[in-house]
């Protein structure tokens, strides 16, 4: 991007940015499978300018153009304006799966909920408790939870910004080529490891729990204190029967 | 209710990683600017005389017009093929393969030119006459050099073209401006030829040139999955590729009008008049710093040709028209590998074997060159045909895409009739036959399709479209 020199919104500006959130509002309401059409009519623009707010929606990506390239849906990015901030509700059900699994295992199991932008660990082992929490949260590129967020991405630096992956211990990735290798073998392998990527000593991998249609909506994470990324997939096989059985729980 | 799938039917390629520059330097590359700076004006100079700026200036326009025409598709879909996926969406199948194997034809030769220019320059730097046998193994070595970039990766190849453009037209703008600072003396024999007055026809004929001049601007159209917002950046970089070529055209078109004015026929009507003049100049280094320049952006050209070349038949491949492991990507690279190894033997192989037959280095270059502007005006004509076609279709035509889509439709046909006649006259007389002939396979092949398998017609005009994770989560089911 190049700096813009800051004159203000001029002339019709204002205007059209009044317009394209009429469009946005007229594509939620009407729901996916809208034409351009009908939408300048909704919203009572000109079919020509409706037509350039649409591409420019479009290719922003807060739209999206259905398979048929006239059809249009809300886009992925919407949902970031919602931001990670919705406190989930995790049913009993759920807990108790998660429960079951504490209980077969002598290592850390922690429960952590995904937005399609953010994640949240909302159930955190009380016997073997996440040191901060808060470093998972937030350092997608470190955690084996974020990893997991960030290979589902169709472009993971809308999330992380390639020149920003802060290095909380020396074996962190901080090389964007390095972090679409792990994303590869993430989208490849099924499950995100990492080992003393967020503390020097901890390993831990994150399982996906799919909600049945497929989409990415939890995992379960174990952490072992292990500098071996191994220790920490040793468990995968056992958590994946408890992810199966989360899926319908939480999609 | 429309459903969507999981993956997009050109998943593989490695996504949304180019940034704005590099697509461009796709497009740019591909168009070879500094090469056509040099070389295109003086043969403008001698159709138009003092025409010669407006008729920069009028191809710039045509191009615009019809970059704009491709742009429409640009905003509304992130293409793997080019023009040929664009054309599928307009004309239907047989019409997109027909301009798709034309568009083939296209960068295929014109990957050729750039492999014997680029070899026939780098001869020159090292004071070496081009003998047959000697471009030929150098060609061969750049060839090989070139899908290596490109199969290693489309970043690194984005990078290399880059990278190598800018170094040439930086030096082609330096020897410009040292022989319009060296001193200069009166008209010379060439000063009738430059300064001859306005004619119709010359115009016409000089703008035809021009046109030629910017085939290839479009090729970051095959770029839809690899560049980041391609909705964004692919329709800019068509816009901006003739723009900027088209300045550098008119300030290159300008200074070889004053410098050539004061030069002796026989310069003007040699094959690189600029560096003619800074050999009579004395300014031997001059005349290695160009054959550099030129020899950089013949190669960046292969290697932009290359890119393209190998995202069509990806294209192809992928939806079964061509062999399906054409289709196939690279595990670790995320490059249509399959597609560019193919296109390798037959980018080398035929100059190769011309040259092995006797024909001359240049002679090669320029029927080479002729060739791809067949290739690419009738890509690019039906591609602007099919655009309000498309945007009837899906119920988005308004009054000024409709008429600017006839208007290049319109153009372009005439531009290749013109081009043909203009071949036919000419020396190269067998040229315009011989893009009829390699375009009839293609058109042969889309018939026999329709005709026996109409099935594999299909899924002509994939592209990267909306899968279940780019819409709101939730909001639009997935495919079962």
């Amino acid at each position: 991007m190049t700096p813009a020199v800051d004159r203000g919104l001029t002339g019709r500006q204002p205007k059209a940015v009044q317009s394209a959130l009429a469009i946005l509002e007229a594509v939620a309401r009407a729901g996916a499978g809208v034409t351009a059409k009908e939408v300048a009519e909704d919203v009572g623009l000109p079919p020509a300018t409706t037509y350039r707010l649409l591409n420019l929606l479009v290719g922003e990506e807060y739209l999206v153009r259905l398979p048929d390239l006239h059809g249009f849906a809300l886009g992925r990015k919407v949902a970031g304006l919602a931001g990670p901030s919705v406190a989930p509700a995790l049913s009993t059900a759920a807990r108790e799966v998660v429960a079951e699994l504490r209980s077969r295992v002598r290592s850390g199991i922690h429960l952590v909920l995904y937005t399609p932008t953010a994640l949240r660990c909302v159930d955190v082992d009380p016997d073997h408790p996440l040191q901060a929490p808060e470093l998972v949260e937030r350092h997608l590129h470190a955690s084996a939870a974020g990893k997991l967020l960030l290979a589902e991405q169709p472009d993971w630096q809308e999330l992380v910004h390639a020149q920003r992956l802060h290095r909380l211990t020396d074996r962190t990735v901080t090389r964007a080529a390095d972090l679409d290798a792990e994303l590869r073998a993430i989208r490849g392998g099924g499950c995100a490891v990492q080992a003393g990527q967020v503390h020097e000593d901890l390993a831990c991998c994150a399982v996906p729990v799919r909600a049945p249609a497929g989409a990415l909506v939890a995992a379960l994470v174990v952490t072992v204190r292990s500098t071996d990324p191994a220790a920490a997939v040793a468990h995968a096989g056992l958590v994946r029967e408890f992810t199966a059985r989360l899926g319908p729980l939480l999609g | 209710m429309a459903q969507l799938p999981a993956e997009s039917p050109v998943a593989g390629l490695r996504r949304r990683r180019l940034s704005f520059v590099e697509v461009l330097a796709q497009s740019v590359s591909s168009l070879a600017p500094s090469a056509a700076m040099v070389v295109v004006p003086s043969i403008v100079l001698v159709a138009s005389g003092a025409a010669t700026l407006p008729a920069f200036a009028i191809a710039t326009a045509l191009v615009l017009l019809v970059g704009w025409c491709l742009t429409q598709f640009g905003r509304r879909m992130a293409a793997v093929g080019g023009t040929y996926s664009y054309t599928a969406k307009g004309l239907g199948p047989v019409g997109a393969l027909i301009g798709g194997w034309a568009l083939l034809i296209g960068y295929a030769a014109v990957a050729m030119a750039a492999l014997v220019g680029a070899a026939i320059y780098l001869a020159g730097l090292f004071g070496m006459t081009a003998s047959p046998f000697g471009v030929a193994g150098l060609g061969a070595v750049l060839g090989l050099a070139a899908t290596l970039f490109a199969v290693r990766g489309i970043q690194l190849s984005a990078r290399v073209a880059l990278g190598l453009e800018v170094v040439s037209i930086a030096l082609v703008v330096a020897v410009l401006t040292a022989l319009l600072v060296a001193p200069r003396g009166a008209p010379g024999s060439a000063a009738p030829v430059v300064d001859a007055g306005v004619h119709w026809g010359g115009l016409a004929v000089g703008v035809v040139l021009g046109v030629t001049a910017f085939m290839g601007f479009e090729s970051a159209a095959t770029l839809g999955v690899e560049a980041r917002r391609p909705l964004i950046a692919v329709p800019r970089a068509v816009l901006w590729t003739p723009v900027v070529a088209g300045v550098l055209f008119i300030g290159a078109a300008a200074a070889q009008v004053v410098l050539l004015r004061a030069a002796p026929l026989d310069v003007l009507t040699s094959p690189v008049p600029v560096a003619e003049l800074a050999q009579r100049d004395g300014l031997d280094l001059l005349r290695r710093l160009l054959d550099l320049g030129i020899a950089a952006s013949f190669f960046a050209c292969v290697t932009g040709s290359t890119n393209a070349l190998g995202r069509v038949l990806f294209s192809m491949g992928r939806e079964g028209v061509l062999p399906r492991p054409l289709g196939s990507t690279h595990p670790r690279f995320e490059t249509p590998h399959v597609a560019l190894a193919t296109v390798l033997p037959a980018v080398v192989g035929v100059p190769v074997v011309a040259l092995a037959l006797g024909a001359q280095a240049r002679t090669v270059l320029t029927d080479a060159l002729i060739v791809s502007v067949f290739g690419y005006v009738v890509a690019y004509a039906l591609a602007c045909l099919a655009m309000p076609l498309f945007l009837r279709r899906i119920g988005e035509l308004t009054a000024l895409p409709a008429v600017a889509g006839v208007v290049a439709f319109v153009v372009g046909v005439g531009g290749l009739a013109a081009a043909m006649a203009g071949t036919a006259w000419s020396g190269a007389r067998g040229l315009g036959v011989v893009f009829l002939l390699a375009l009839l396979p293609g058109v042969v092949w889309a018939l026999w399709l329709r005709w026996r398998s109409p099935g594999r017609l299909r899924a002509v005009g994939v592209y990267d479209q909306a899968t279940v994770s780019s819409v709101l989560p939730g909001s639009v089911p997935a495919v079962r």
